[in-house]
């Protein structure tokens, strides 16, 4: 007995038909010389064929293999939920400016409009949309909280579900083994998006400008896909790329902006000081010597920081060359580093002094009270949003406001100048709402 | 340019000037070199009898457990994680693609080996419909081999990879020869050709069965160990 439910407003296949699902569709379809799959819209290569005969799509795998021996199944979305009369258990305040926008982002919902919200690293803006979604769970929609990455999914999940206490919820990604559950909030990563047909009456895309989203076609369609053709959906970004900010600039997209961090004060501006050759130095195991005074002082009042360096396998010898002028009391930490937990938690726990790392700590990652110094800005390694996104690492508690972000560059490129540029912008937004300098 | 088949990234393959000097065309290598390197070739000392990787050459414990029951076996790769994230994706996922990914070095292996009929292990009618395809034979180039083993009908199919060690070693014979095999087989020299060499269980049971086809020497040759 296979249980209905698994297949509301989704496209999925199925271990055994049964008449209920209807007569299904191929995984995959001939469509003039060659084959495309229906799951992820991807056309097959023409060596995509197995020894049985059928043809088989690469591009999804991860999600588990279809073949054009597969039927996709797909029942129309009843909305089928009971929603509690006041959904919203959470009980923390939102200050005047995100209560502005979060009304702002609730009457755009209420109107049925495509929406980006706006916000600056550390202005919270997954609380923001709490009172727009606690009026969509009472009109009985289904909603997708979407990010492309795993580990914004898996920090949001909890959140939500403790916020929204009474309302069905799942947590769909790759690796996880819960089974799926029908629910009217999914929280789940966009290429789960892939496994859903016309379901959505609403999505938010969480870090819209994150990798692999931004570049993705495949996950864009997902999206597309997975939303109703009468539903809506609304982005959040710190940091919009070229294409939203044209759409911001033409008014073609419904923007909530909202500049200010929630203590209030301004994003730290980043300081540009240039290096000359840092990378040649580099190679021959020097860093410049104002980082190193920088550095220094900074250990001598105290004061942690972050080091951005662009690649890994810098790290070696800068931290040689860090201690051999006596910067210590830190570590290097990089993306597939398997202690990177427990040193992020040492220099929250002031047991260490600095982490030199590269652009992994980005984003979520907090730290009260931080200094932070990007060597090589200009490397291409740092896109616009991730120079914004480092800089938003300083001064994220309200104690400590004031953060130094300082940029060694070679030459001053266009993308640091883009950044400083998007700071301006959104600070100058954020002092016409009294935000203060900190 | 050329694109890896696991990691999908373009990579340019690597050129030596004995390559230029050859005046043929170049192999095309599948893997990128990150992804070959994620592959831990067995070299120098290893187990005589199942080809295992470790500091001598004589019969590992493994092995003589085994008592009297040898089977003399070669493998190519460690089974490390490696190799078996490769399997997850090749075999389990049913990434065909894959098999070109291993072509090379399995090729280059069958070179140094003496045999006169390879005989692939075969896979069962239900993993032969959802799989579609047999993860050894999708190995080989266009080296000749004889499918004389059939996966009996009624043979239970538990992955192996499902079971302990205990219940691998008292698993029943799970082949049959076919009928054409006698002849194809007697009087030859078999190699035996499987993915991973775990406990040799089933090794020696298609072992088994080729010599009472017959044959006068069977060896193994494994991608894993
Ligand atoms: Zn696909
Ligand atoms: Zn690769
Ligand atoms: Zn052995």
């Amino acid at each position: 007995m296979i249980d209905l439910s698994e297949y509301f407003g989704r496209r999925l296949s199925a271990a055994t038909g049964t008449s209920q699902l209807g007569m299904g569709m191929p995984a995959v379809q001939q469509v003039g010389a060659h084959y495309q799959c229906q799951r992820c819209q991807q056309w097959l290569a023409d060596t995509d064929q197995l020894p049985n005969g059928a043809w088989y799509c690469r591009q999804c795998l991860q999600l588990g293999r279809v073949t054009s021996q597969t039927k996709l199944y797909t029942i129309p979305e009843p909305n089928r939920f009971s929603p509690p009369e006041s959904p919203l258990t959470w009980t923390g305040e939102l200050s005047p400016d995100q209560q502005q926008a979060a009304e702002s982002i609730r009457q755009h919902v209420q109107l049925g409009q495509n929406q980006l919200l706006w916000a600056v690293t550390g202005a919270g803006k997954t609380e923001i949309v709490y009172p727009a979604l606690a009026w969509a769970v009472t009109q009985g929609w289904r909603i997708a909280w979407v990010s492309p990455r795993v580990d914004v999914c898996l920090e949001l999940a909890p959140r939500i579900r403790a916020a929204f206490a009474a309302v069905s919820q799942c947590l769909l990604y790759g690796e996880q083994s819960a089974p799926y559950q029908y629910s009217q909030l999914t929280v789940c990563t966009t290429h789960q998006l892939l496994r859903f047909d016309q379901a959505f009456d609403w999505i938010i895309v969480d870090e819209v400008d994150a990798f692999p989203l931004a570049t993705s076609p495949l996950l864009q369609l997902a999206i597309t896909r997975a939303e109703k053709s009468k539903g809506q959906h609304l982005y959040l970004t710190a940091t919009p790329g070229e294409k939203l900010q044209r759409q911001i600039r033409q008014r073609t997209l419904v923007t909530t902006y909202l500049p200010l961090r929630y203590h209030g004060y301004l994003l730290p501006q980043l300081r540009v000081r240039l290096a000359w050759r840092w990378r040649e130095r580099l190679h021959k195991g020097r860093l410049p010597r104002p980082l190193i005074r920088q550095l220094l002082a900074y250990l001598g009042k105290g004061q942690r920081f972050l080091l951005f360096v662009p690649h890994v396998r810098d790290l070696p010898e800068i931290m040689a060359e860090l201690g051999q002028q006596g910067v210590r009391g830190g570590v290097s930490v990089h993306a597939a580093d398997p202690e990177r937990t427990g040193k992020v938690q040492a220099l929250r726990d002031q047991k260490l002094s600095y982490l030199v790392t590269t652009t992994i700590l980005e984003r979520g990652v907090t730290f009260s009270n931080i200094a932070v110094v990007i060597l090589g800005g200009d490397d291409a390694v740092f896109s616009t949003a991730a120079l914004v996104q480092i800089a938003g690492r300083a001064g994220r508690s309200a104690d400590f406001p004031d953060g130094e972000v300082t940029c060694y560059v070679q030459t001053q490129t266009r993308v640091v100048r883009r950044a400083q540029a998007m700071i301006t912008r959104l600070n100058r937004q954020g002092k016409q709402r009294g935000g203060r300098r900190p | 340019m050329t694109r890896c088949v696991w990691c999908t990234r373009t990579f340019e393959p690597p050129v030596t000037l004995q390559d230029l000097l050859r005046w043929r065309p170049l192999p095309v290598p599948a893997l990128c070199s990150s992804c070959q390197e994620r592959f831990t070739p067995i070299t120098g000392a290893h187990c005589p009898a199942c080809g295992r990787q470790q500091a001598t050459t004589i019969r590992c414990h493994d092995c003589e457990r085994w008592g009297t029951e040898t089977l003399t076996n070669h493998a190519l790769f460690q089974y490390d994680a490696g190799m078996k994230a490769y399997m997850q994706q090749y075999k389990f996922q049913g990434d065909y693609a894959l098999r070109k990914a291993l072509q090379a070095p399995l090729y280059r292996a069958l070179a140094r080996q003496t045999y006169d009929v390879l005989v692939p292990i075969p896979v069962d009618q239900h993993t032969w419909l959802t799989r579609g395809f047999n993860q050894v034979t999708g190995w080989l180039r266009d080296q000749p081999f004889q499918q004389v083993l059939r996966v009996k009908a009624d043979h239970k199919s538990q992955p192996q990879s499902a079971k302990t060690r205990a219940e691998r070693l008292v698993t029943p014979q799970p082949f049959m020869l076919d009928a054409a095999a006698a002849k194809i087989i007697a009087n030859r020299r078999v190699l035996l050709l499987d993915d991973v060499y775990t406990t040799g269980r089933t090794l020696r049971h298609a072992a088994n069965q080729i010599y009472l086809g017959g044959a006068k020497a069977v060896t193994s040759l494994t991608l894993a160990r």
